[in-house]
């Protein structure tokens, strides 16, 4: 048997080629896709600035809730927590208990917090504030000067040498509290390197550092071991004073430090599911397909082999053997070309700030063996199913001209359709595709939709056939015999439009909806901004006391300050943290409109939610919600306001007050102000580091661009995987098919006759793909665009839409009318004699 | 004197790949309107590509080739094409025939490729006389062997050509059937005058000709005129014994 497979598939070689080419890309794909979300699961903090410790005691990094229900006897307790974006502080006073404990050489009290400094850190790195006894943690040494007094400030040694900063100079902090001018006293630098990489340091004098931070304690405490003191023992003891602070030895001490200190990987985690999720579909669409058809071509082959004696038990076996060495071979290449794939997407993702800068693919070889496993596995499987029918074909069926398969299965298509579209429609109709997943929703009904299509691809093709080769008529004797042919080999035009379908559909699904997200946040933030006259921005951001200033000018009737942070809150134990602003309005005009749609915007006590949230939690105007800032700090606050325009903006609006006690950064991020006069020169008099930009020319930037990106490229990579399957299907129909070019020659017609019928197939193809593929995209669009705003769009962008109508049409075109000027090159016509 | 209507002039040809091996070594004959002749020898003699190249099928590597009075053997693409398919018809042993396409369709297909108006009451009548009437909308697989042939039959007869060529067009048939295939060849000569050139390598087939030619090694060896299947199959002894 395994002779046998390896004869036949060294000799038809080439009718193989195509099968071998998806294998190939599909394993090479999903390896690529596994290894940069392994990657991103399993990447770890680059260094950690509590090396010297023994155990870190940190403040509450993530809400924590427990709910406990009882049924009959038993108890069950679920616990759901949600990562914070702030720190805990600690007890002020626990460090020096701590210090107490035998075996204990110093606990140190570490205040993170961020600050904004004249340059950035390695690869655009924040900087990070500390106290100066935070030095010996790491431990930062001096390189240069002295530890800082007051109105002093210690930088390390790469921010020194990028911001051309030495002993003496003058450098501005800005923080929550204030903006204060330092005076350089030193540089230090850890061990063999001049920072830690992902964050800069910088120290103050302990005793100014809660002033400056405005935190209420310390965010982590570092216990420094006595020397050959028992670890173990040492983390017991301490553990008995801390009390339930988090305690953490080993690798975990990194978790101890500021959560922005540490490359952000969450993001990027749901980025590469959804690409991965992508890729597994359209690899496993793609390489269903290929193989199917590739069996499908062999018909003849299979009833010979029935003459001679194989039942069709052992045809299976030998169809099964086949795809299994064919994938296999495939997939040896397929797992390096994987990982070149996986580093060229990381660094593009680098580049567009999508994926942090220390971000780096790592070989895993189970990553690897498993994309191939998956690969080999789904050929088996496609060959299996494809050849179900197939093997039991008749033998007296070798005799004849052209082998037909044995007919039926109707019910199982019928069936698969109406599962696969009956999915679809639940999701579209169930999922709030106006939330954070809904792009990747619309992605998962397209796929759906496009298996029902699949399924049930001859039946609809015979359908459109009918037409459109009618319509072909026109075109003389050539157009009248493609019309002819595709309309009776209606299934092979089915599996050779499949992939343009998919092409068409998923590609034109997710560059319309994220065009069309990125359209409708542009105009809700114009929407936004339009009261305001200007807004001001500093460089990296205001504290909220300078607003007070800018807001008593003369001239201005209107002001409207905005903190970005997140906040934390919970549905049936479940917490979960939602992107949102602290809002500061003053003056007697609105300088912003965020499209209050029930109550009125009011006090220190209350906040607004945007009707996505309201509708989520099932709040009402009134309601007394408890909420969780950045630094886990709980409070609770009545909803006075339900808001329309939330894109770009976020789900809740806190009193401004509020975020910048407990949003670690706790900056405003700009300021719109509503005046008449020249206020703009006059604030660039006073604050020469602000800038005001009227609104008209306002432009926004930054997370969503990030986001776009990320989706762009996706569509790059489908585009070009879909594409080859397009061409390779359009090549395997087109090799089977060159006897009947051949008698079409003996029949009379010269090659340019032939080349125009081809064409026109060709051209029917696209036709029925297209047509398909826009009525997928068209039911997706459309759920999509009502769920965003209840318009119901369909094309949402004509540019888009025509560019990728023609795009596709056109590589269409190119894959069917190519081949046949291979196949087709000689004169003689070498097929014809003797029916081989 | 008959005028010729193929006329084969010194051709040579060699097998592709082999190095010097003839397929087809300085064959000389010529082929006489309205007559039915039939080609002989063994295998390897070169009867196919003699076939071949007197069709225009293929390119000879030296030599003339003359159809009708016109020279093919210098023709290209596509004009070598456009004169072939007013003048020629096919009848092969697989029958080349478009699946997709129904039987009528068919019959009338090299009409339209040739871009003519398709005759369709003659194409009725020479379906009358292969014995397909009633059987226009089927298709090619839904019919038996010698049901195909005689649809290849009448799409070679349909288009009135001046010669038929046909390889080995019973060698798939039962005997029977393969009978009345020759028996409609033999009315294509007597009733239409066409032309009929046919290989095969069966005396009994041979018999339906007026005159047998013999080739071996890539040569034309023998001739027979008037021939019966004792004369047929002495004479194939004979060629075949050298």
């Amino acid at each position: 048997m395994m002779r046998l497979a390896l004869g036949s598939l060294r000799r038809h070689r080439g009718a193989y080629l195509g099968t071998f080419l998806a294998a190939f890309l599909a394993v090479a794909l999903l390896a690529g896709a596994g290894l940069l979300l392994f990657s991103v699961l399993t990447a770890k903090p680059p260094a950690d600035r509590f090396a010297a410790t023994a155990v870190v005691l940190s403040g509450d990094r993530e809400v924590t809730l427990q709910t406990v229900r009882k049924k009959k006897d038993k108890v069950k307790t679920k616990t759901k927590s949600e990562r914070l974006t702030g720190a805990g502080t600690l007890p002020a006073d626990l460090a020096g208990r701590i210090a107490a404990v035998p075996g204990v050489a110093d606990a140190v009290a570490d205040y993170a917090f961020p600050v904004a400094f004249p340059v950035r850190g390695e690869d655009g790195a924040p900087v990070v504030g500390h106290g100066w006894a935070s030095a010996a943690l790491t431990p930062y040494t001096l390189e240069q000067g002295r530890p800082p007094a007051a109105g002093e400030v210690v930088v390390d040694a790469d921010l020194a040498a990028r911001g051309g900063l030495s002993t003496g100079d003058q450098v501005p902090i800005t923080t929550r509290t204030g903006v204060r001018t330092l005076r350089v006293s030193g540089v230090a630098a850890p061990a063999g390197r001049d920072g830690l990489p992902a964050q800069g340091a910088v120290f103050l004098a302990d005793r100014e550092v809660p002033a400056v931070s405005g935190l209420a304690g310390p965010t982590a405490i570092g216990v420094l071991a006595a020397p050959g003191a028992d670890r173990a023992a040492l983390a017991a003891a301490v553990r008995a004073v801390a009390g339930d602070a988090t305690l953490l030895t080993g690798a975990d001490k990194v978790r101890g430090d500021l959560p922005g200190a540490l490359p952000d990987y969450i993001g990027p985690i749901s980025i590469f599911g959804f690409t991965i999720g992508i890729t597994a579909f359209a690899a496993v669409f793609v390489l269903t397909g290929t193989v199917a058809l590739g069996v499908r071509q062999r018909l003849r082959e299979l009833a010979l082999l029935r003459t001679a004696g194989a039942t069709p038990g052992q045809l299976r076996r030998l169809l099964g053997l086949e795809s299994v060495v064919l994938a296999a071979v495939a997939a040896v290449p397929a797992m390096p070309l994987g990982v070149v794939v996986a580093r060229v997407v990381a660094a593009r993702f680098r580049a567009l700030g999508a994926v942090p800068a220390q971000f780096t693919v790592g070989v895993n070889v189970l990553v690897l063996g498993g994309a191939a496993a998956a690969g080999v596995l789904v050929t088996f499987v496609a060959a299996r199913i494809a050849g179900r029918r197939a093997v039991r074909i008749a033998p007296t069926q070798a005799l004849v001209e052209t082998a037909t398969a044995p007919r039926g299965g109707l019910l199982v298509r019928v069936l698969a359709a109406l599962v696969t579209a009956g999915g679809a429609v639940a999701v579209l109709s169930f999922v709030p595709l106006g939330g954070p997943l809904g792009m990747g929703m619309s992605f998962v009904s397209s796929a759906l939709l496009l298996c029902a299509v699949a399924a049930l691809g001859p039946v609809l093709v015979r359908a459109l056939t009918a037409v459109v080769g009618r319509l072909t008529r026109v075109a003389g004797v050539t157009g009248w015999l493609a019309g002819t042919v595709a309309r009776v080999e209606s299934r092979r035009v089915a599996a050779v439009a499949v992939p343009l379908v998919l092409m068409f559909a998923v590609n034109a699904t997710m560059l319309l909806n994220s065009s069309l997200l990125g359209r409708l946040t542009a105009d809700e933030h114009a929407a936004r901004n339009a009261p305001a006259t200007g807004q001001v921005t500093g460089p990296a951001g205001l504290p909220l006391d300078a607003v007070g200033d800018l807001a008593a000018l003369p001239g201005v009737t209107g002001a409207a300050a905005t903190l970005p942070t997140r906040a934390i809150v919970a549905q049936g134990g479940k917490p979960e943290d939602h992107p949102s602003q602290g809002l500061f309005l003053a003056g007697r005009e609105a300088a912003i409109d965020l499209g209050v749609r029930e109550g009125r915007i009011g006090g220190d006590d209350t906040f607004a939610a945007s009707s996505y949230l309201v509708r989520q939690y099932g709040w009402r105007v009134g309601d007394e919600v408890p909420i969780w800032l950045a630094d886990g700090y709980q409070v609770t606050l009545r909803l006075a306001a339900v808001y329309e325009r939330a894109r770009g903006f976020g789900d809740m609006a806190l009193p401004a007050g509020l975020v910048a006690a407990h949003d670690p950064r706790g900056l405003v991020a700009a300021v719109a102000l509503r005046y008449d006069g020249d206020v703009a020169s006059r604030i660039r008099e006073r604050w020469p580091a602000l800038r005001v930009t009227p609104t008209a020319e306002a432009v926004r930037a930054g997370d969503a661009q990030n986001q776009q990106g990320a989706w762009e490229l996706m569509v790059v990579i489908s585009l070009g995987f879909t594409a080859i399957a397009v061409v390779n299907t359009f090549a395997i129909a087109t090799a089977a098919r060159r006897r009947e070019y051949a008698d079409l020659r003996l029949a009379g017609a010269t090659a340019g006759q032939v080349h125009r019928m081809v064409t026109g197939e060709a051209a029917i193809t696209v036709a029925v793909g297209l047509l398909l593929g826009a009525a997928v995209a068209g039911i997706v669009v459309g759920a999509f665009s009502t769920a965003q705003d209840g318009v119901f769009r369909l094309i949402v962008d004509p540019v888009t839409y025509a560019g990728m109508l023609a795009g596709v049409a056109a590589l269409g075109m190119v894959a069917g009318a190519l081949p046949i000027r291979l196949v087709l090159r000689r004169r003689a016509l070498p097929a014809v004699a003797d029916g081989r | 004197m008959t005028p010729t209507v193929v006329e084969v002039l010194d051709v040579t040809k060699s097998y592709p790949g082999s190095a010097g091996v003839r397929a087809l070594d300085g064959v000389s004959v010529g082929f006489a309107a309205g007559t039915f002749c039939a080609v002989m020898g063994p295998s390897g003699s070169g009867k196919s590509t003699l076939l071949h190249c007197a069709a225009g099928l293929d390119r000879p590597d030296s030599g003339r080739v003359l159809l009708a009075g016109q020279e093919i053997s210098g023709l290209r693409e596509p004009k070598l094409t456009t004169v072939r398919r007013r003048r020629v018809g096919f009848v092969f042993q697989s029958y080349n025939l478009m699946d997709s396409l129904s039987v009528w369709h068919n019959v009338l297909l090299p009409q339209r490729l040739a871009g003519v108006r398709p005759d369709r009451s003659w194409a009725r009548e020479v379906m009358r006389r292969v014995g397909l009437t009633g059987r226009e909308n089927d298709r090619p697989g839904q019919l038996s062997g010698g049901q195909r042939q005689r649809v290849a039959l009448a799409r070679a007869l349909a288009g009135r050509p001046e010669v038929i060529f046909a390889d080995e067009p019973t060698g798939a048939l039962d005997l029977s059937t393969g009978r009345e295939v020759l028996a409609l060849l033999r009315e294509a000569v007597d009733g239409f005058g066409t032309a009929v050139i046919m290989v095969t390598h069966d005396p009994a087939a041979a018999a339906w000709a007026d005159r047998v030619v013999f080739l071996a090694d890539g040569r034309i060896v023998a001739e027979l005129a008037d021939p019966t299947v004792e004369k047929v199959a002495a004479q194939m002894t004979a060629v075949s014994a050298r």
